[in-house]
């Protein structure tokens, strides 16, 4: 943020220059020299239209048809006005998978964010060596694409010989041979939980630890010889100059575990879902493709996406404030 | 350095050959007058290659200077791909459609009319009625059957002789071979009978066998049926037989794992399924493995196996309609199915059925109701459900039937 000031001086010294100019009379070359910034952010400007805003177009425009098989093969939907939305919404099971899916980002970003943390403050306190080996351990984590990561999940969870029921077992836990880790909505979606904190981790860990670097350590020892324990140093000077990041990453986490699709898809399995499990991302794709109502499915897509640009806004304008103040 | 060199290096080659991967997959070349082209599933590729050219080679010869390319798909993702192509425009010309999946298809008019052409293709008049049904729709026919598979019990030999049982004459007999298979087996996760909790085709099978049905069709609406005393009678014989002999989870299903795996590695006597299953019964109990049909609740009466199969249907919208139906006229020729029939599937009519285990247990089958929506029932999993809910005893047989009869009235007559 220290080096704002050399932009903003040379930004002011540009506004400057127009303003003495204007007194002259425009031409024709003056016009195109003034306009020159216009033309160097159109390319951008025509790609992001291109890339986001002719699908979410296309997206609000199938959301208000009745856009099924029947018309995919007519290329042709009909128009049904807000008929979609009502259906949605009337929908008992839009509510519960809704009330379903906030517990479920809830329980996902608060795990990934509490562990995250506590493994970010333990790099800090272990020899570079540990350091070095926690960080690869997390790296290959966060390499490991999601698809196979499923496939490890279900190997290991798995009814007849998965390595979770052996150990636990052996641990004398209890009896969990044959234990059926996909018999309720409950243990379902927590190994979901577990996997997707388990691959989201990596991320905050590397952000936060990167954060504690810039901790002050003159503070740290100021307040620690002001007869701080650790946890009060923790809450009193870390948390709040790490504040952004936490937010950042917070909000971030409830965006992409809101909207979670491939995990609970893949791990859940497609014969095995059903009302009773859905996710918002797995009820979208069912609706849409699954039942072939491509009308219904865009609808509910757009209200996924006005409740997650209903965060997003709160985020910006948290992002904004933060930067007022400092 | 030159490792980073090297390791970038690949990295760019892998990333081209995914997008030129991925450019062939999702953007199949728009056929012309000069080639056609057929979307087959995996199991020719696996199982019959030698059909394909030989069909291909034949179809060339009377029409040179055509090609053809057949493009070999998966069935979880078909239709996903389909779909897509629909909405492009760039549909293939000859596409296999499992008989399940055939009806909202032809309701939406997804597929061209093939019905003026019916005696064109080779024993159209002995069609084997099941498959010849799922290509109806509206007394139009849309579609040419391929082949059929029926499901059998597939068990090793030495494990029965042990117990000096044969093959079973009556579900009662196959009870009492499962106990006593199981007091001679004392290890926990071994199943007599390996049946995946929500196997609903194997289920339904028990339904149909006391005289029930999933479904209806009268007054110009569909009736769920599964609330009735017959198939009620149906799913309490499916949850003794399931808690005397398998082991499997309640809620699994049967696709994970493949019940042949278990079987491979010892933990079934017998397992339930497809007859192909006994390609696969692992080396160790290749030579004891053999196959008879499912018995039925009525002695000597076989139980009735759910009729899987293929359907060749030609897009609306393929570009040369003439061309593809010859492929599929000489792909489905006699010779073409006694091909088939060799490796062990159910031909396309009754006047080519021999006597295999496969053959025989066709004979008494069941399908699905043909209504548009029923491969929404199927996709969501309302059969699954019920059947977890009454195994695991979350639900009573009353209150599972009723749910799921209610939701199956309520999908099937959907717009």
């Amino acid at each position: 943020m220290a080096s704002s000031h050399v932009p903003s001086e040379a930004a002011l010294a540009a506004e400057a220059a127009p303003r003495l100019r204007r007194r002259r009379p425009l031409t024709w070359s003056r016009v195109l020299r003034g306009s020159v910034p216009y033309w160097l952010i159109l390319p951008v400007l025509a790609t992001v239209g291109a890339i986001l805003g002719y699908p979410l177009y296309s997206l609000v425009r199938l959301s208000f048809q009745r856009y099924g098989l029947f018309e995919l093969i007519q290329h042709h939907g009909v128009w049904v006005g807000l008929s979609n939305f009502g259906s949605v919404l009337h929908d008992p099971v839009f509510w519960h998978t809704l009330v379903r899916t906030v517990i479920f980002t809830v329980a996902n970003v608060g795990l990934t964010m509490v562990i995250g943390t506590l493994i970010a403050l333990l790099l800090v306190q272990v020899s570079s060596v540990i350091r070095v080996l926690l960080t690869t351990g997390l790296v290959l984590v966060w390499a490991m694409p999601p698809v196979v990561a499923v496939q490890v999940w279900l190997w290991m969870t798995n009814y007849e010989n998965g390595v979770v029921n052996y150990i636990l077992t052996k641990l004398h836990v209890g009896d969990y041979m044959q234990h059926d880790w996909y018999a309720s909505t409950f243990s379902m979606l927590s190994l979901v939980t577990a996997l997707i904190v388990w691959g989201a981790i990596p991320f905050v860990v590397v952000t936060v630890y990167a954060g504690l670097s810039q901790v002050p350590g003159e503070l740290v020892e100021a307040a620690e010889i002001d007869g701080a324990r650790p946890f009060r140093v923790f809450k009193d000077v870390t948390v709040p100059i790490l504040k952004p990041i936490f937010l950042i990453l917070t909000s971030l986490s409830i965006i992409w575990d809101f909207g979670v699709f491939t995990q609970p898809f893949l791990l859940i399995g497609q014969s095995r879902i059903d009302t009773s499990n859905y996710v918002m991302g797995t009820y979208l794709y069912e609706q849409g493709y699954f039942f072939h109502d491509f009308g219904r499915g865009a609808a509910i897509s757009i209200l996924m996406l006005l409740m997650v640009a209903l965060l997003s806004v709160v985020y910006v304008r948290k992002m904004v404030q933060f930067d007022e103040v400092r | 350095m030159k490792a980073r060199f090297v390791a970038s290096l690949a990295l760019v080659a892998a990333l081209v050959a995914v997008s030129t991967a991925a450019a062939r997959t999702d953007s199949p070349t728009r056929a012309s007058a000069s080639k056609i082209t057929v979307w087959l599933q995996v199991d020719a590729q696996s199982g019959w290659p030698e059909l394909v050219s030989s069909t291909n080679s034949a179809f060339q010869k009377a029409h040179p200077g055509v090609s053809v390319d057949v493009q070999y798909q998966t069935w979880p993702d078909h239709l996903g791909k389909f779909d897509a192509t629909l909405a492009g425009g760039n549909v293939p010309d000859v596409i296999e459609m499992g008989n399940t999946e055939m009806t909202k298809y032809m309701a939406a008019g997804a597929f061209a009319n093939l019905s003026p052409d019916k005696g064109s293709f080779a024993n159209s008049r002995s069609w084997l009625q099941g498959l010849a049904a799922s290509a109806t729709y509206n007394g139009k026919l849309y579609g040419v059957p391929y082949y059929a598979g029926s499901r059998v019990v597939t068990y090793r030999t030495d494990l029965y002789k042990k117990i000096k049982a044969k093959a079973p004459k009556s579900l009662a007999q196959f009870t009492s071979i499962a106990k006593k298979l199981r007091a001679r087996n004392g290890k926990k996760s071994f199943s007599p009978v390996y049946i995946a909790g929500t196997d609903w085709y194997f289920a339904m099978s028990f339904v149909y066998d006391y005289g029930g049905t999933i479904a209806t069709f009268s007054h110009g609406k569909w009736h769920g049926a599964l609330t009735s005393s017959k198939a009620r009678a149906g799913l309490a014989a499916y949850k003794r037989f399931f808690n005397v002999a398998s082991r499997a989870s309640r809620t699994g299903t049967e696709d994970r794992p493949q019940p042949y795996d278990v079987f491979a590695q010892g933990g079934a006597a017998s397992i339930v399924g497809p007859a192909w299953f006994s390609c696969c019964t692992g080396k160790k109990y290749k030579s004891v493995t053999n196959q008879f049909v499912m018995p039925g609740h009525r002695a000597g009466q076989s139980m009735p196996g759910f009729l899987g199969g293929s359907d060749l249907a030609v897009p609306a919208g393929a570009n040369d309609k003439a061309l593809a139906k010859d492929w599929i006229r000489i792909f489905t020729s006699t010779d073409g199915e006694k091909t088939l029939q060799a490796k062990g599937n159910i031909p396309n009519a009754t006047n080519l059925l021999g006597n295999s285990v496969n053959e025989r247990a066709a004979k008494r089958s069941w399908f699905v109701p043909t209504a548009k929506n029923w491969v929404n029932v199927e996709n969501g999993n309302v059969l699954r459900t019920m059947l977890a809910r009454i195994l695991t005893g979350k639900d009573s047989i009353k209150e599972a039937t009723s749910t799921a009869s209610d939701n199956i009235t309520l999908t099937l007559n959907r717009p």
